[in-house]
Parts: C-alpha cells; structure tokens; sequence
C-alpha cells in the first residue's frame, strides 16, 4: 500500500506536484498515466526519498521510505533503466545493491534468470547494455528484496513486442500475488492491457483515481451506425438529433453518433424501425479518454502550423 | 519469480551490509585498478626525481646546496605533493561517479541514509587508501634509496613512522576528497577545489614570506598533513597536525552529508 496525502512538490515557481492525495491498493496493477512533465517521475522519487516534498507525504505501508532499515524487501523500484555505472557489469550491480540490504548473493541469479538475462547478458559492462536489457536489469534489481510494494517508471521503454508482452504478464503475476505494483506510463494502450486502477495526473493535479472499465467507459464514446437503408438512416439521425445527439455523415450508409450510448442508439433504431448492419462503440479507448481528461493539462502542447514557417 | 519470500533471510546487514556494497561497487570497474597503478607509477617517478635532486644538491660545484645526508622517509614524504592526486581521485570517484551515472539513485533506494552512505564510503576509501599508501611508501622507498647512494639514509624505525605517516595522510585526504565529492557532485569542479586547497591558496599564501599569511597556511590541510609527516616541531606538535587534517576531513564529509540530505538526488 503506497499512501500520499497532499504530496506537493515546487521547484522554485514551477509546481511539479500539486497536493496528491491517492491510496495505491495492493493485489492490483495501478497504472500512472500523465503527459510528459505532468510530475510521475517526481511523485515516484518523492515516494523513494530521493526528492524531499515541499508539502504533505508519501507513505509505504504507513512509514516514510527514509524511515525504512533494509528498503528492498519493502518496496522494488525501476526508476531509469540507464543508471548503471558504464564499467560495471549488470551481475556486480546487482550484488552491490543486494548486499547493502544483506540480501543473500543467490538471490542476484535468480533474478537474473527470472528477467531473462543470461551470464553472458550479466557480465557486459553497462555502457554495452541496451535500453532494453538495461529494463530487465532495473527490474531484476527491483525483485531482489522479494518486496510487497513495486513501482516501475515507464518499464516497457525500448522492449520488443516480446518484452512489452513479458513485461505486461510479470506485472500481472506479480499483483495476483498480491503486492501493490505501481507502474507509470504515457502508453495509454498498454495500460488499459495491463492496468486495474487508473491515476491519471495532469500539471501535477490528480485527474482521475478510478478502475480502468470506469475510465473507458466514461469516455464521450462516438458510436458507428451503418444501414442498408438510407431513408431509415435519415430517419434514425433526426430521431438521435432530437434525443440531443450529434450525428455526423460519415458514408452514403453510415452515420457517426456522439451523445449517446450504444444501447441508446439501438434502442432508437428499433423504435424507428430501421434494419442495421452495423452498431458499434468507435474509438472507445483509454487513449481516447486520456487526450480528452488532459486536453487542459499538456505541458509542451504543440502549437498547429508553427512547422515549416520561417518567422 | 519465487514465491517464497526471502524477507526473513539476514535481515540484520546494516552498516556492515552497506560497506560491503561499497566494496563491491568500487572494485567492480576498471577504473579503480587504473588509478592504483597509476598512483605506484607517480610514486615512484616522483621519490625518484627528489632523490636524484638530492644526490645532485651533495654532489655539485656550488657548496651552498648541500643538503647533507637525507632520510629516504624525506624524500618519501615530499612525494606526496604529487602522488597525493592519484589517491585524491580514488576518493572523490567514489561518490562522483554515482552522480554521473545516475547510480546514486540505487544507492539512495539501497540505503536511505545519507550519512550511512557517506560513512561507509569513508570507510572503504579509508580501507583501500591507508594499505595503498603503505605500498606506495615502500615502492618510494625502494626507488629513493639506490638513487640517493652514499647521500641516504634509511634508519628503520624512523622509515617506518614515515610509511604510517603517509598511509594516514592519504587515508585522511582521500576522504577529505569524498566529503568534497559528495557536496560538489562535479568530479572536475571538485579536483578544482581540491587544488586550491591544497596547493594552490597554501602556496600563494606562503609566497610572500609574511608571518601572519604562513601562520594561515599552517591551517591548511596538506601543509597540516606536511607539518604531521615532516614531525615537525615548529609552528606546532605533529600530533596537531594530524588533529589538523583529520578536522578538514570530518569537516568535509559533514559537508557532504549535508548536501546529501539537503538535496533532491
């Protein structure tokens, strides 16, 4: 259970925390999505120590990180898969950091065998470590201390298809097991794969704190209506505009609904008795809901026809 | 993914679980091996150096050079000036080279102190620097006293306060180094500092040849640690001179704890 109550954090006149206040449950995956800069970087490190808080705290089961005697058998983190020294290898990084908690050193193989790093993969200096064995290093580091608490900054960065997938079952495996596993990232998609929980900040403000359904589901979903009849169609469209829909052409025998609800549209349709060939949720993603909770919240917006121009 | 749990496995690694994670780290690059070598390869040319300018002092026309006979434990100890450096950057990658790569991040997760961190960082400098000065000495040793000939001398209890006494000041500016590491986290700006401190400022201070100015630059650190291995009596008790470097070192790594504590890493 990670708790934060009021966590703030300014740097100088920016506020790149603004008072979160969230409970991180175990036994689930809780995805921390944002824009870049929206502050999950900095929520993260505030919750290990490394950046203080300007206001309010950030609890692992109940104590602040700086409180805790041996940190990694409370709580594994990946914070940047590049933090390696460039002359060490991945094995001896690993056995540094178990034998600062007093981590038995047989724990640093099973690790290594469990993200798929073999002897040869361990030895490379880390400046020879790609993005991507450079991940499953910091993840192997974040599993030594067996901990009940996991936090994994933007994990699947630089994997493969296999890697994502693999990255994706670990995280699942491991809430089932029933540890809280936090894990930030700015793919949309692959947290509605993986994600229970959703928090969602913008500007360092919570926007959303709910299961992954709930956000998808209260998304403005546009519905796709097609028929074979384009009378009946007509028809359909004045029956929707005038239940307050929006309804938008989007083919000789298609319509495009938003303001309504699947189950809405097709209520209507049966009501106007009109013969569909098709009724289905358009772009009822997460990424969807995303663009539109942090329209107002990009930090480096980019500005439309700016491109090309010679100013 | 092992399902057991290995929390109740040695839970009790404390401040001897963090040294040992800094033993590890250090000897886990190349660089630390570069940097011991290069250290003997300094010693050696420099002790060299002296004792051929000392030989050649006795040995010229003009009379008013003779130094006599020196101990090779002098000329040992003048080395240092220079050889002091290669041990310095021992000291001061320690901590720098976290901040480069970005480890220091794990080592905060690993132990959450900063000033256990710091600590068992001075420990393992102390550790690797105290024997590495002994070895340097007797490499000085070695090279200074068929060198010197007829114009050294080597009486051995005197030699062997001379190896302790330069095993110590190397321990002691080693983690003078680290403390300064840990405040500054730049390894160039902090071998600035360093230079200035040592040489640089003591020596302008001493260039004028004024009382009061060469009173300050006794209080010094490596003008301090040279009064400590000289044995000087005069301007203080060789005692105090150790008090005195050992000062600056503490002294730099509660600055350095400070930073740690104070800054976001």
């Amino acid at each position: 259970m990670i708790t934060l109550r009021g966590l703030t954090k300014r740097f100088g006149r920016t506020t790149a925390v603004d008072s979160l206040t969230v409970d991180i449950a175990p036994g689930r995956v809780t995805g921390f999505l944002g824009p870049n800069g929206a502050g999950k970087s900095t929520t993260m490190r505030m919750i290990l120590g490394l950046d203080r808080p300007t206001a309010g705290q950030a609890l692992i089961g109940g104590r602040a990180y700086r409180e805790l005697r041996h940190p990694l058998y409370e709580v594994g983190a990946l914070l940047d898969a590049k933090a390696i020294h460039p002359a060490r290898s991945g094995r001896a990084h690993l056995l540094a950091t178990a034998r600062s908690n007093g981590i038995p050193a047989r724990r640093v193989d099973e690790v290594l065998a469990t993200v798929g790093l073999d002897d040869r993969a361990a030895a490379k200096p880390g400046r020879t470590l790609s993005l991507g064995m450079g991940q499953r290093l910091g993840i192997a580091g974040a599993l030594l201390g067996d901990p009940p608490v996991l936090m994994f900054d933007e994990p699947v960065n630089g994997l493969d298809p296999d890697g994502v997938r693999w990255v994706r079952q670990l995280m699942r495996r491991l809430a089932e097991q029933g540890r809280t596993v936090f894990v930030s990232s700015h793919l949309m998609t692959e947290m509605q794969l993986t994600a229970d929980q959703l928090v969602v900040i913008g500007r360092g403000r919570l926007l959303v704190d709910a299961p992954v359904d709930e956000v998808v589901a209260g998304s403005a979903v546009a519905v796709r209506v097609r028929s074979p009849h384009p009378d009946g169609l007509a028809k359909l469209a004045e029956r929707l505009t005038a239940a307050g829909a929006t309804v938008e052409p989007a083919g000789p025998d298609e319509l495009t609904v938003t303001g309504a609800t699947v189950d809405r549209v097709g209520d209507l349709a049966y009501e106007s008795g009109v013969r569909l060939h098709e009724l289905s949720p358009h772009g009822a993603s997460l990424e969807r809901a995303f663009m539109e909770l942090t329209a107002d919240s990009v930090e480096y917006a980019g500005v439309p026809g700016t491109v090309g121009e010679h100013r | 993914m092992s399902t057991t749990r290995t929390r109740s496995a040695s839970r009790s690694a404390g401040f001897g679980g963090t040294v040992a994670a800094e033993w590890t780290k250090l000897w886990s690059v190349r660089s630390t091996w570069w940097t011991l070598l290069a250290a003997v390869l300094v010693t050696a040319a420099s002790a060299g150096q002296l004792a051929i300018y000392a030989a050649n002092a006795n040995t010229n026309d003009d009379p008013a050079d003779d130094r006599g006979i020196v101990t090779v434990g002098s000329v040992l100890v003048d080395s240092m000036e220079l050889t002091q450096y290669a041990v310095l950057a021992l000291g001061l990658l320690a901590v720098t080279s976290e901040f480069t790569s970005g480890t220091i991040r794990t080592t905060l997760q690993c132990t959450p102190s900063r000033g256990r961190v710091l600590l068992a960082k001075a420990v393992v400098t102390a550790a690797v620097t105290f024997p590495l000065g002994l070895l340097l000495g007797g490499v000085g040793v070695l090279v200074a006293r068929p060198v010197l000939g007829e114009w050294g001398a080597a009486p051995v209890a005197d030699t062997l306060r001379d190896l302790l006494a330069v095993a110590t000041y190397l321990a002691l500016v080693g983690v003078l180094a680290l403390g300064l590491g840990a405040a500054l986290r730049s390894a160039v700006l902090t071998l600035i500092v360093l230079l200035a401190t040592l040489m640089v400022v003591p020596l302008s201070l001493q260039e004028p040849d004024i009382t009061v100015l060469n009173r300050i630059a006794d209080g010094f650190p490596a003008v301090a640690g040279g009064h400590f291995m000289a044995g000087d009596a005069e301007p203080y008790p060789a005692l105090a001179g150790l008090l005195l470097l050992a000062g600056w070192a503490c002294a730099a790594l509660g600055i350095g704890r400070a930073a740690l504590r104070r800054r976001d890493a």
